[in-house]
């Protein structure tokens, strides 16, 4: 056993007296990492392990708009088993009253994998057979009580009614689905003749399930459907990755959690430092003693580490045990709330990168005041025993910190998987860092000239004097508060932003109805009895295919702009003969009124030049199956941000009148009226799917409110590690406090103006993280929202002076919390024990 | 004989210690005129500094009567000994005892500014002055030699122009040399103010300096060398 273990040993017989601090920030950052992995691990687990039950099938091809010809039906058959289903909005009516539904059509088959869960549990077919000669369905539960119906009761589907057979609790298939504004109804699809759905043109999605044989190569299978389809629009997924945009969403989502958690562990990492120092000030006199007999620099440095490293060890152990355990005991509750399988287990991996960030952190937030211990000489025996560690460590070891923090980012980068966004928000939170350092130097230098001037105003200079005077606690309350705060205030802004961008973005006068499935003969008598009515203000319409760019110039249009969402999937396109009313065409010419010739596009003027279009270029556009190449002849203002109608693509009306399609439209109506406009549409026109745009704005902001709960829950452990550290600093200045209490009561203060200056001191400390974390939290809020988000940025002012509130309590509810004892202590008994 | 500013009468003081309730004091009377420097003497635990701090108000009597310049300190709350303290005395301890926080002048000027008064800063410059410390009003008490911070501790305790003077052993923690310079300092400043003084030491020396030395041993008064002149 080495000598520096021999007497780090008998030094850590003194117990852990000083270190929950430490061992606190380290746990909970270890553990607020490890359990993010865990739960990512679980839910990825369950993802790959489901996931051709989760896709429906071991493949599944999509096509938008239309169902597979005979001879891409062969061919998906000739890989194995196949179950159509049929995916489309429509209304759920009952009486006068109707609701938006995501109608699931399927066949016999369906599923192929997993089981349809539905209360009262009952087979699928005796849910299709319904009773009394009408169809059944199964509606999810919310939309029945929306509806005010139950199992049993009779809705109405298009012209067709049906019975109620059971509720629909949930599709092994629906997590693999899109984003849906409706909830889910499930009905067979033959029951769907005669209800005047699904006519031609109608907006609708044709999945194709395939079961295949064991051992076949899907790579080989997707490649020969891609051959075959090449062009068509259409989309394939397979078990492999059953659900691509929620793992997407889990990954992305969990690595910004980790970065969080990241933040945490620095935020943790001021308070390991204080630790180690406030520690270390306590030893100086074991380490001058040490010197006195001989001891290295060398070895003082490995005593310390040994013991830093014992507990940082232990603070590890913890924090995994912690982060581990804690997935698994609330395993049940986090399934229930996620629409994807999960499987929970310990798993080597998150726990591993929990550790090792862990250990890097500590390393990190460590060497330095042990570099700094070297310096102690045996001459701090005879004076300023008390004094501490100070000055710069040797060369070294600032080389080491460098390397540590090297490789603490650099391993966040490689294993998050979003190395930019890992390597930004780094520079971030080193910046934040770096910031609140220089603004905690700053206050204390500011504080000390304040003091100096204040002399009239003695509480005030009191709690000036003690912020600028010597000792650390200025910055380790701006710095922890300061960090932990940072992370709330950008959740906040970031938050708040992304809320405007949706609803506040959207002008004073939104539609009220987005209406679909129009079929051309409907158009007129339909806009004719809307704007009959006196409540409705505005109707436009415009003719609606769907179209995927197959080719730009002739060459594959994923090749020519691979990253731009116009040629990602099929885009809505419109077409007209004369120039609408209110189009600004901004470069080149609209086709004449009449004008029958070659196909021409008018083309989005921004989003063309983010491809790079110009006018002359050509683009083939897959409508229906049928290629249609045409040139681009203007380019039209278009803003999807005015809530009305918006079409990338505008083509002339020979080209495309002769393809069945649809209508839409969008009503401008008073509020008040708006629920007749619903009943006496669909009442007249059954076939025809209206969406009220404030419940669509609703549904999507439940979705990032439910996104922002998961980040705001990480920046909260964020904070509670900042408050653990400000508990801590309050904790170690407490002894000083007391000190301080009975000096100024011996002078003649009474308790009052004590608690005062305490009061004071922390609640200016407060505000100064506060302030500071507002100012980063609004830089990353507007980075984020600017860069990220490509949205709008204003400041939010709600959550801004929450963020400078929650400062200055925090400081002021931990100072007060320790103020006590200064206050209750009478000084003789204080002032005594110093002597 | 001037009227007494201190009159302690059968004056006894508990602690409760690890070893459970210590009787520090055991019934002291004595009184202590104006203008007088008291040494207060004996052995280590005999309870003198525990005289002093009952004295100043900083530790309440369990029973007797305290009453300085005529006021009864026993039923005072904490606040009112502060301001007590405030307008009426200045403490000076072995180990100093400034506000590490403040610079060597604010601290002299805290008792000042405790008082409201408006010219405190001026007045303890001229107080930071008078100890030979002009240059160091801006030095923090860490930057300062145990000579210099005892000496600021001085001008602090002396600038308010109290009536009474209580020091505890103030050259225990210093070197001969300075601690000869400060005691000169402590009864020039006594002197020219005029302050009754009640000054705690071991050291024979500094006790011969004073008007009267009071000896105490195990919490009771063995010796009163005014009693004994009276005799």
């Amino acid at each position: 056993m080495s000598l520096a273990w021999r007497i780090a040993r008998r030094e850590l017989r003194g117990g852990l007296r000083g270190f929950w601090v430490f061992l606190a920030c380290l746990t909970l950052g270890v553990a607020a990492i490890a359990a993010i992995g865990t739960v990512r691990g679980a839910i990825e687990a369950g993802l790959t392990e489901q996931g051709a039950v989760i896709l429906g099938g071991d493949a599944k091809v999509r096509l938008t708009y239309r169902y597979a010809e005979p001879e891409e039906r062969a061919l998906f058959e000739s890989m194995g088993e196949v179950s159509e289903a049929v995916d489309f909005r429509s209304m759920l009516v009952t009486g006068d009253e109707r609701a938006l539904t995501q109608v699931k059509a399927v066949d016999d088959l369906y599923p192929l994998y997993g089981e349809v869960q539905l209360k009262p549990a009952m087979a699928l077919d005796a849910v299709f057979a319904g009773r009394d000669g009408l169809a059944g369905v199964a509606v999810d539960p919310v939309l029945l009580a929306r509806l005010g119906l139950s199992v049993g009761d009779t809705v109405k589907l298009g012209a067709r009614e049906f019975a109620v057979m059971a509720e629909l609790l949930r599709m092994p298939d629906s997590a693999g689905g899109n984003f849906s504004l409706g909830p889910p109804t499930l009905v067979a699809s033959e029951a769907l003749d005669g209800s005047g759905l699904l006519a031609p043109g109608s907006l609708f999605e044709a999945d194709y399930m395939i079961a295949m044989p064991e051992g076949v190569d899907l790579e080989a299978a997707k490649a020969r459907v891609e051959t075959a389809l090449e062009g068509s629009g259409f989309r394939w997924r397979d078990r492999r990755n059953g659900a691509p945009g929620i793992s997407r969403f889990v990954e992305r989502l969990s690595a910004f959690l980790v970065l969080v958690g990241l933040t945490g562990l620095a935020v943790g990492g001021v308070g390991v430092s204080a630790a180690v120092r406030a520690y270390l000030a306590g030893k100086t006199e074991v380490i001058a003693t040490l010197r006195s007999l001989g001891a290295s620099g060398g070895l003082v440095f490995r005593v310390y580490l040994l013991q830093v490293g014992v507990l940082a060890a232990l603070g590890i152990a913890m924090g995994l045990v912690l982060g581990g355990a804690l997935p698994l005991i609330f395993g049940p509750l986090i399934e229930a709330r996620l629409p994807v399988p999960v499987d929970f287990a310990v798993r080597m991996r998150p726990l591993a990168e929990a550790a090792l960030y862990g250990a890097l952190a500590a390393a990190l937030f460590t060497l330095w005041p042990l570099g700094q211990a070297e310096h102690i000489r045996a001459a701090a025996l005879f004076r300023d025993a008390q004094s501490g560690v100070k000055g710069w460590p040797r060369p070294v070891w600032i080389v080491v910190c460098a390397v540590v923090l090297a490789a603490l980012v650099g391993s966040a980068a490689l294993l998050s998987g979003l190395a930019m966004l890992t390597l930004w928000a780094a520079g971030g939170i080193m910046a934040a860092f770096v910031l609140l350092v220089l603004a905690a130097l700053g206050v204390r230098v500011l504080a000390r000239w304040l003091a100096r001037r204040m002399r009239g105003f003695k509480t005030l200079r009191f709690a000036l004097g003690a912020i600028g005077g010597p000792g650390r606690e200025a910055q380790a309350v701006v710095v922890s508060l300061g960090l932990g705060l940072s992370v709330l205030a950008a959740v906040g802004q970031i938050d708040s932003n992304l809320r405007n961008a949706i609803s506040g973005d959207l002008p004073e006068v939104a539609p009220s109805y987005f209406i679909v499935d129009i079929q051309p003969e409907q158009l007129e008598p339909l806009t004719g009895a809307l704007l009959a009515r006196d409540s409705v203000s505005k109707l436009e319409s415009a003719p609606m295919l769907r179209g995927v760019i197959t080719q730009i110039n002739r060459q594959p249009a994923l090749e020519v702009a691979p990253d731009h969402w116009v040629v990602r999937g099929d885009r809505g396109v419109t077409y007209a003969d004369a120039l609408p009313e209110g189009t600004t065409i901004t470069e080149g010419q609209w086709w004449g009124e009449g004008y029958a010739g070659a196909p021409q596009i008018s083309f989005a003027a921004e989003e063309a030049a983010e491809i790079g279009l110009k006018l002359g270029d050509t683009l083939t556009v897959n409508v229906l199956g049928r290629d249609i190449t045409a040139t681009i002849t203007s380019f039209r203002e278009v803003d999807f941000s005015t809530g009305g109608l918006g079409f990338v693509l505008s083509m002339n009306k020979a080209a495309l009148e002769g393809a069945p399609h649809t209508h839409i439209a969008t009503i401008y109506a008073e509020e008040s009226d708006e629920a007749a406009i619903l009943r006496d549409m669909a009442m007249a026109y059954p076939n025809i799917t209206a969406i009220r745009v404030r419940d669509a704005i609703n549904r999507v902001s439940e979705v990032l409110q439910g996104i922002a709960a998961a980040i705001t829950y990480g920046a909260l452990a964020t904070l509670v590690t900042g408050g653990i550290v400000l508990i801590g600093t309050a904790a170690a200045g407490e002894k000083a406090r007391v000190y301080e209490g009975a000096v100024l009561k011996t002078l003649g203060a009474s308790r009052a103006a004590v608690l005062g200056n305490f009061a004071l001191r922390s609640a200016l400390l407060g505000l100064t993280a506060g302030g500071i974390a507002l100012l980063t939290g609004i830089a990353a809020g507007w980075a984020v929202s600017v860069f990220v988000m490509e949205t709008d940025f204003t400041v939010a002012i709600g959550s801004a002076l929450a963020i400078i509130a929650g400062g200055v309590l925090a400081t002021l509810l931990t100072g007060l919390m320790f103020a006590w004892r200064p206050l209750a202590t009478r000084p003789a008994q204080v002032l005594r024990a110093r002597e | 004989m001037t009227d007494p500013v201190m009159r302690l009468k059968d004056l006894t003081l508990s602690l409760d210690g690890n070893a459970g309730v210590v009787e520090i004091l055991k019934g002291i009377s004595m009184e202590v005129s104006a203008g007088e420097t008291l040494g207060l003497t004996g052995a280590s635990g005999s309870g003198k500094s525990s005289l002093l701090m009952v004295m100043g108000g900083l530790e309440r009597a369990t029973s007797g009567l305290v009453s300085v310049l005529g006021q009864d300190l026993t039923p005072m709350g904490e606040d009112g000994l502060a301001r007590f303290r405030r307008d009426h005395m200045g403490v000076v301890f072995q180990s100093f005892h400034l506000i590490p926080t403040m610079t060597a002048l604010e601290n002299v000027a805290l008792p000042l500014e405790l008082a409201g008064a408006e010219d405190a800063f001026a007045r303890a410059e001229a107080e930071l002055a008078a100890v030979g410390l002009a240059s160091r009003g801006g030095h923090y008490p860490s930057q300062m030699s145990g000579g210099e911070q005892q000496r600021v501790a001085l001008a602090r305790a002396v600038v308010g122009r109290p009536q009474i003077l209580l020091a505890d052993e103030p050259t225990g923690n210093l070197d001969a040399a300075t601690g000869e310079m400060v005691m000169d300092l402590l009864f020039d400043l006594r002197d020219r103010h005029g302050a009754t003084l009640i000054l705690v030491t071991h050291a024979p020396e500094l006790a011969a300096r004073c008007d009267r030395v009071v000896q105490l041993r195990d919490g009771q008064i063995i010796s009163d060398s005014l009693a004994m002149a009276a005799q």
